[in-house]
């Protein structure tokens, strides 16, 4: 059977059989997770040597991880960004663009206020937060649309921007945290 | 996890909290940002521009209690340093005075970050105003 090469050479694209793009079809997505997972079921190793089942169990295991990421279209853009070296907990990836740093400083400012004030601000702050799930709504329109250029032409350049949009997102829901948080008190 | 006395003393009792004028030419004005805390720090100085002597130092972070510690003791060793010695300062030497847990690293790197954007808004400023040089 062919079937195994070392995990190192692999990726979650590869184990599904997949071409690395950024827009999957989710159903696309199931039936290949299904078609491999009955491949690499362990029943069909019963009878085979050790190490072909070590690492048809590997393989399996691998199989588990890169369906659970590529299905999650955001764990999925992490993934290729980390393949191509834009990983954020690395130095250097992690530029924020200017004007998104200061939007973030201006509503973190306008939620310490509304903190500070009374029980009048509740209202003001149901609206921030309907704002910030807006934004996210809105941010997702842009990713899908991000996605569909990376496919058109991968490389840094499409990165980038799928780079910074997810540390945009990654600030919007730190705030829409702290506003739930502050609102269920 | 439990923070150092100097982290929260820095954090319960933050020096130099505050904005200045970012529009002045002798302001020096630095935001830099974490997106994975979500932490956003602002750093601002105000260069006396015969001295090159930084004479006021404010800030204003959001996040963690690291964050805060580590903007507030930087805008105390920034004051009364020159614009190049302040260069100098490293985010290593924030780590040893606070006592920050390897976790909290990157929050004197975000101070750090900060200083030097601070500090290069204000010489792209001085740059633009000749009279400043």
């Amino acid at each position: 059977m062919a079937l195994l090469s070392p995990p190192s050479q692999m990726d979650y694209y590869r184990v599904l059989g997949l071409d690395p793009k950024l827009q999957l079809d989710r159903n696309e997505l199931q039936q290949l997770f299904y078609q491999r997972s009955r491949e690499l079921h362990p029943d069909r190793f019963a009878r085979a040597e050790a190490s072909v089942r070590d690492a048809a169990l590997l393989e399996s295991s691998l199989l588990n991880d890169a369906y659970r990421t590529l299905r999650d279209p955001l764990a999925r853009a992490e993934y290729v960004l980390k393949q191509g070296g834009f990983d954020i907990s690395l130095q250097g990836t992690k530029d924020v663009p200017p004007e998104l740093l200061e939007e973030v400083f201006e509503l973190n400012m306008a939620l310490e206020e509304l903190k500070a004030g009374d029980e009048s601000a509740r209202p003001q702050l149901t609206t921030a937060r309907d704002n910030f799930e807006a934004m996210l709504a809105q941010s997702s329109i842009e990713l899908d649309k991000l996605f569909t250029a990376y496919d058109a032409a991968p490389g840094e350049e499409s990165l980038k921007p799928i780079r910074a949009l997810l540390n945009r997102r990654r600030y919007i829901q730190n705030l829409l945290r702290d506003v739930n948080g502050y609102l269920s008190n | 996890m439990a923070y150092s006395e100097k982290v929260v003393d820095h954090y319960t009792n933050p020096r130099n909290v505050g904005s200045m004028d970012k529009n002045d030419p002798h302001v020096g004005t630095g935001m830099v940002g974490a997106p994975e805390c979500g932490d956003v720090m602002k750093l601002q100085i105000k260069v006396d521009p015969i001295s090159g002597i930084i004479e006021d130092a404010k800030f204003k972070t959001f996040g963690c209690g690291s964050a805060i510690a580590s903007s507030s003791l930087a805008t105390e060793w920034l004051k009364g340093k020159t614009v190049d010695q302040a260069m100098e300062i490293k985010n290593t030497e924030i780590v040893n005075e606070l006592a920050l847990p390897p976790v909290k690293v990157h929050c004197s790197v975000l101070a750090e970050d900060a200083i030097k954007a601070a500090i290069t808004d204000y010489k792209k400023k001085a740059v633009s105003t000749p009279a400043l040089v």
